[in-house]
């Protein structure tokens, strides 16, 4: 099947942050784009700069030197004098401050690309994808959230014959996913809880749509592979990890990788204008995952522990 | 059978004991070399002697007179000094400044040497003579060149000449050596006499050449004797049939041609203990040991008399005699020169002359000994092609990624096209080693000064943004171009730095040829010509140009600082019009004391993130250095000047003398070592950097590079970490890449280290182009090495 998805000029996409040698993100050498915006609110997310899909204003208290330079240039007054307090009300993100930052203590999070653009970001390493059996993962935030523009985007990148691997939380309409399957070779699919209360609690929306994604994916001839990021005290009990098991072995999913929870987000969070609700935890212990790795296995599941 | 090392396996009991004994003797000052060749300079009869044969004589004499000592468990023997481990001085090159720094080797913070007081005073007893006999002084003759060249050196803020401490930087013709012994070279020789009318200068060398060779002959029988000796009083059969089989091979070698494997290693140690001691003791290597070695392995393992295990412990005790050498350097050199460190190269793997793969059993047993030895010295390179077996990549790559950080790699692709362009034949280009840090030569046939000079490219920068004048200094020391008010145009920098640029090299230039004189006059080397393919038909000194190929290297130190503070003129003044430029010298000049400025200079795009714009800048200042430096012609052997891309640790000496630029840098700041981005400033990884580095032209760097990838130990664990690490090498070679090394530095563990020595005594890293012992670095390489790890991580 040869598709021919026409891309759209207008359509932008916007990404926070693409990541070159990318080692943990699937197979060989990626890079890793990550997508604006998410439908989930985890309440352990350490990618809070992820959630919304606009651009944002991010601030470093600890980078900022005082000069004030953002005071001066900010066209609609939203800085305030002596300690850089920001008006969100008021701002534009036209960008004038984190331009005019010597520091670099202001940023505009989120870029827009149009597909060619970003082709071109991604393509950079595209002879160390060759050489090492690696590729482009497209993350987030949710990519799907921007499927229309990954509609245009990733023909382009099959076009130069890259690898393509998303990854998801698998909160999207099927009819989204439905174009995007010829370009994709293998997708990684985040399963938080298998209780859909307990997911809405944690996630801010239930997990009927995910799974009938999982389910539908799995049928679907792309190779799936089911990950979990494991959070102490939220999912890590034996009662789940056996229902999650049993939702896995339903769909055919033998493997599964274990995340362990970490705290790196912790300053990310600090920066931002960010009211969604937050628990902040402990880094997790080596044995930790080694108990929840075998009680998986004590379901029949081949685990994949990541570090 | 497989041979891939899984993890590290145990040493065999002999080497891990011998190894213990080198790494734990304390680093000491031998004296042996000043004084028997001082002696042999100061009689009367010798003066008049042709300098060749003083050569000869002298360090045959120091052969014959020098101490020896077998020590307990070895089957190799030899030393390069008096002392387990121990460095030479000599007087007649770099010595006197050396010697004038003889009290402080015992408490200085660096490289503490141990001397006694004994030692003390014999060697300032030889001082005197030496006193206006050095080669520094004798590179000019009127008095007031002598005085300005010295005392230029002895503050090396534009360019340190190496040169004038020798010139060694050979791998010998080894091969020939083992084959035909001392024994075939007097006889070469004697017939090269009488068939050919030999001049004045040819018989002086062809007689300097067989004294020598007799020297060495005579050198490897002393060994013999004392083995003999200790066998007669050894109670242990077991230890009594060693000692008789090191007899039995020194009395062969070196005076014949090897019979077994084990000869063949301790022929070609003998003379890589003599070269060591006939001119500057840097970078003598072996060169490609697993090619020339193999054909007498193959034939020990076919007759029975060995084992593939009994190689491998002869190998590992060579492998551990090659660390019992140090070098004696001022605290001044050790500047340039830091980690104690010879730079003997031994290479494994690559193509052979014909051009097929010559990976061995051999190759895997050098790689073995590298990953289980793991010891400052030799220098261990690896030589991969597109066609390099998988087994031999995987092991390679695989001791990399858990943290190895030996063997350096090399891309046959790329160094033999730079090598045929630059003259080398096909065939001789195929069989290259490196020498000293990354320089390659072709084994047994170059003669080339690689490590002649290093140039700090920045202070150009600094002069033609003010005049010619280095910031704070009254007197104008470089070319006169206009104020920085006059720089109206990017043009106009760069035509104010290409002018600075043509002065300075011009004067290194100047320097280095009186020098190249002067060594060729004053300290010929008649045992390193004898080893040199050509110097014997053409019956000339290897300081005169008697070898194949007499390339000369000048390193350029700093191209990526220079090229990112072009960039930011361009940018800063420009493009944004920020500043004028009159504006910016005046904040560089006061070293960037305001934040919003240095931190907005700091913050501009910086070389090693794939952005071409950028990276422009850096390609513009290695091409100009390198067309710069080819202007000037050839050198005195009759080889040309080329350009180097390494830069040991000059880039931290040079950076501490050099003012703020519009980088962002403030004075006193290290520079990038050799290729390598800022400290620092790859916001991108390993995948951009090669993406910028690949931009160069490699064809034209025939000297060499050195690009330092660093990892933290996290990114590279596992198969995966392995595989992309490989994936990473491979693409980087694919696309020009000719040299790569690969550092896993756990910042934690170097910050313990730092704060306590004796906590990893034998923690390695590599510091541009070589293994180093991390206590070995200067405080403040140390905190360099710490503060790019924690970048990473």
């Amino acid at each position: 099947m040869e598709p021919k998805a026409a891309p759209s000029l207008q359509e932008r996409g916007i990404v926070f942050d693409v990541q070159q040698f990318s080692l943990h993100d699937g197979p060989g050498i990626r890079t890793t784009i990550f997508f604006k915006g998410c439908p989930l609110r985890c309440r352990w997310c350490q990618n809070p700069e992820s959630h919304r899909y606009s651009m944002e204003l991010s601030y470093s208290r600890d980078r900022c030197i005082r000069c004030n330079e953002c005071v001066r240039v900010c066209p609609a007054g939203a800085v305030r004098d002596d300690e850089c307090r920001f008006d969100m009300s008021r701002c534009t993100l036209c960008g004038s401050c984190a331009e005019a930052c010597p520091a670099r203590a202001v940023r505009v999070v989120g870029m827009e690309y149009s597909p060619e653009a970003l082709m071109a970001e991604a393509g950079r390493d595209r002879d160390f994808f060759s050489g090492s059996g690696g590729g482009v993962t497209l993350s987030g935030g949710e990519p799907m959230g921007q499927h229309r523009f990954l509609a245009a985007f990733c023909p382009m990148l099959k076009a130069q014959g890259i690898h393509i691997l998303l990854e998801t939380c698998g909160h999207f309409e099927w009819s989204a996913m439905e174009g995007l399957l010829p370009f994709l070779d293998l997708v990684y699919f985040d399963l938080k809880h298998a209780d859909d209360g307990a997911h809405r609690k944690w996630t801010g929306v239930g997990n009927g749509l995910i799974l009938e994604n999982l389910g539908r994916l799995s049928a679907s001839g792309v190779p799936v592979q089911p990950r979990m990021p494991v959070i102490p005290g939220v999912n890590d009990g034996g009662e789940n990890i056996a229902a999650t098991a049993a939702l896995l072995r339903g769909y055919g999913q033998g493997v599964i990788h274990l995340l362990p929870y970490h705290n790196l987000g912790e300053g990310k969070r600090r920066q931002l204008d960010s009211p969604s609700e937050y628990i902040a935890l402990e880094p997790m212990q080596e044995g930790a995952m080694e108990r929840v790795k075998n009680l998986f296995v004590e379901e029949g599941l081949d685990v994949v522990l990541y570090r | 059978m497989s041979y891939y090392i899984d993890e590290m396996r145990p040493l065999p009991a002999r080497a891990a004991a011998l190894r213990e004994e080198v790494q734990g003797a304390v680093q000491s000052v031998c004296t042996e070399r000043a004084i028997i060749w001082t002696q042999y300079h100061r009689r009367r009869e010798n003066r008049k002697k042709p300098a060749v044969v003083r050569m000869a004589e002298a360090l045959a004499e120091v052969l014959a007179r020098k101490s020896i000592a077998i020590y307990p468990g070895e089957l190799i023997v030899g030393n390069f000094s008096s002392k387990r481990v121990g460095g030479s001085i000599f007087p007649e090159l770099h010595g006197v400044p050396v010697m004038l720094d003889l009290l402080r080797f015992r408490n200085r913070e660096t490289n503490p040497l141990a001397v006694t007081g004994k030692e003390i005073r014999s060697l300032l007893a030889v001082i005197p003579f030496w006193m206006f006999r050095f080669m520094a002084l004798r590179a000019y003759r009127s008095p007031l060149a002598r005085i300005r060249f010295v005392a230029d050196q002895l503050k090396a803020h534009f360019y340190l000449i190496n040169e004038s401490g020798g010139i060694s930087h050979i791998a010998p013709d080894y091969e020939k050596l083992i084959r035909i012994g001392a024994g075939g070279f007097i006889a070469e020789i004697e017939e090269r006499e009488r068939d050919s009318a030999p001049d004045e200068v040819a018989r002086d060398l062809y007689r300097a050449m067989k004294i020598i060779a007799e020297g060495i002959a005579r050198f490897g029988e002393r060994y013999g004797e004392l083995a003999a000796a200790m066998a007669g009083e050894e109670a242990d059969p077991a230890k009594r049939r060693e000692l008789e089989a090191i007899a039995e091979s020194c009395r062969r070698v070196p005076r014949g041609g090897a019979e077994t494997f084990r000869d063949a290693v301790q022929s070609l140690f003998f003379a890589q203990i003599a070269l060591n001691l006939e001119s500057l003791d840097n970078s003598v290597c072996p060169g490609r040991m697993d090619q020339y070695l193999y054909p007498y392995y193959r034939r020990d393992l076919e007759r029975g008399l060995i084992t593939r295990d009994e190689a491998k412990e002869l190998l590992a005790c060579f492998s551990i005699k090659m660390s019992e050498i140090i070098p004696v350097f001022s605290s001044h050199l050790t500047n340039f020169h830091g980690g104690m460190f010879n730079g003997q190269v031994v290479t494994v793997g690559g193509v052979d002359r014909n051009g097929s793969d010559g990976v061995n059993e051999l190759t895997y047993i050098f790689l073995e000994l590298m990953d289980q030895l793991r010891m400052r010295q030799p220098n261990y390179h690896a030589r991969v092609h597109a066609a390099s077996p998988r087994q031999y990549m995987d092991i390679i790559t695989g001791m990399l990624a858990r943290g190895s950080n030996t063997p350096a790699l090399y891309c046959d692709e790329s160094i033999i096209a730079m090598m045929t362009k630059n003259g080398y034949s096909l065939e001789d280009a195929r069989d290259y080693t490196g020498v000293g840090c990354v320089e390659p030569v072709s084994q047994g046939k170059s003669f080339s000064s690689t490590d002649a000079a290093i140039f700090n490219v920045p202070l150009c920068l600094e002069m033609a943004l003010n005049g010619g004048r280095r910031f704070g200094h009254l007197f104008r020391s470089g070319a006169r171009t206009g104020p920085a008010g006059s720089l109206m145009t990017m043009d106009s920098v760069k035509g104010a730095f290409e002018a600075q640029l043509r002065r300075k090299m011009g004067d290194l230039i100047r320097d280095l040829r009186a020098v190249e004189l002067a060594n060729r006059r004053y300290h010929p080397t008649p045992l390193t010509s004898m080893l040199i393919d050509g110097c014997i038909d053409a019956g000339r000194c290897s300081t005169a140009g008697g070898a194949r190929y007499n390339f000369s290297g000048v390193q350029c130190v700093a191209p990526a600082d220079t090229g990112d503070a072009l960039f930011a003129v361009e940018r800063a003044v420009f493009q944004e019009g920020r500043y004028t430029m009159k504006g910016l010298v005046a904040h560089l000049k006061r070293n960037l004391r305001d934040q919003r400025v240095r931190l907005y200079l700091r913050n501009l795009e910086k070389f090693g993130n794939d952005r071409e714009e950028t990276d422009r800048w850096t390609l513009y200042v290695i091409d100009r250095f390198g067309e710069t430096l080819r202007s000037f012609g050839k050198n005195t052997r009759g080889g040309g000047y080329v350009t180097g891309l390494y830069s040991v640790t000059a880039h931290e000496y040079f950076g501490r003398i050099t003012g703020a630029l519009p980088s962002g840098r403030r004075r006193g700041e290290p520079f990038a070592s050799g290729i390598a981005p800022e400290s620092g400033m790859d916001r991108f990884g390993p995948t951009a950097v090669c993406n910028s580095v690949n931009r160069i032209d490699f064809t034209k760097i025939g000297n060499g590079v050195n690009l330092n990838a660093k990892f933290d130990p996290h990114s590279l664990r596992g198969d995966e970490g392995r595989a992309a690490l490989q994936g990473l090498i491979q693409t980087y070679f694919r696309r020009g890449g000719m040299q790569m090394q690969i550092n896993v530095l756990d910042p934690e563990m170097l910050a313990a280290a730092r704060d306590d020595p004796a906590l990893y005594p034998n923690l390695m890293v590599r510091v541009s182009g070589y293994s180093s012992y991390f206590n070995d670095l200067t405080p403040a390489m140390k905190d360099e090495i710490i503060r790019r790890s924690l970048y990473q991580c």
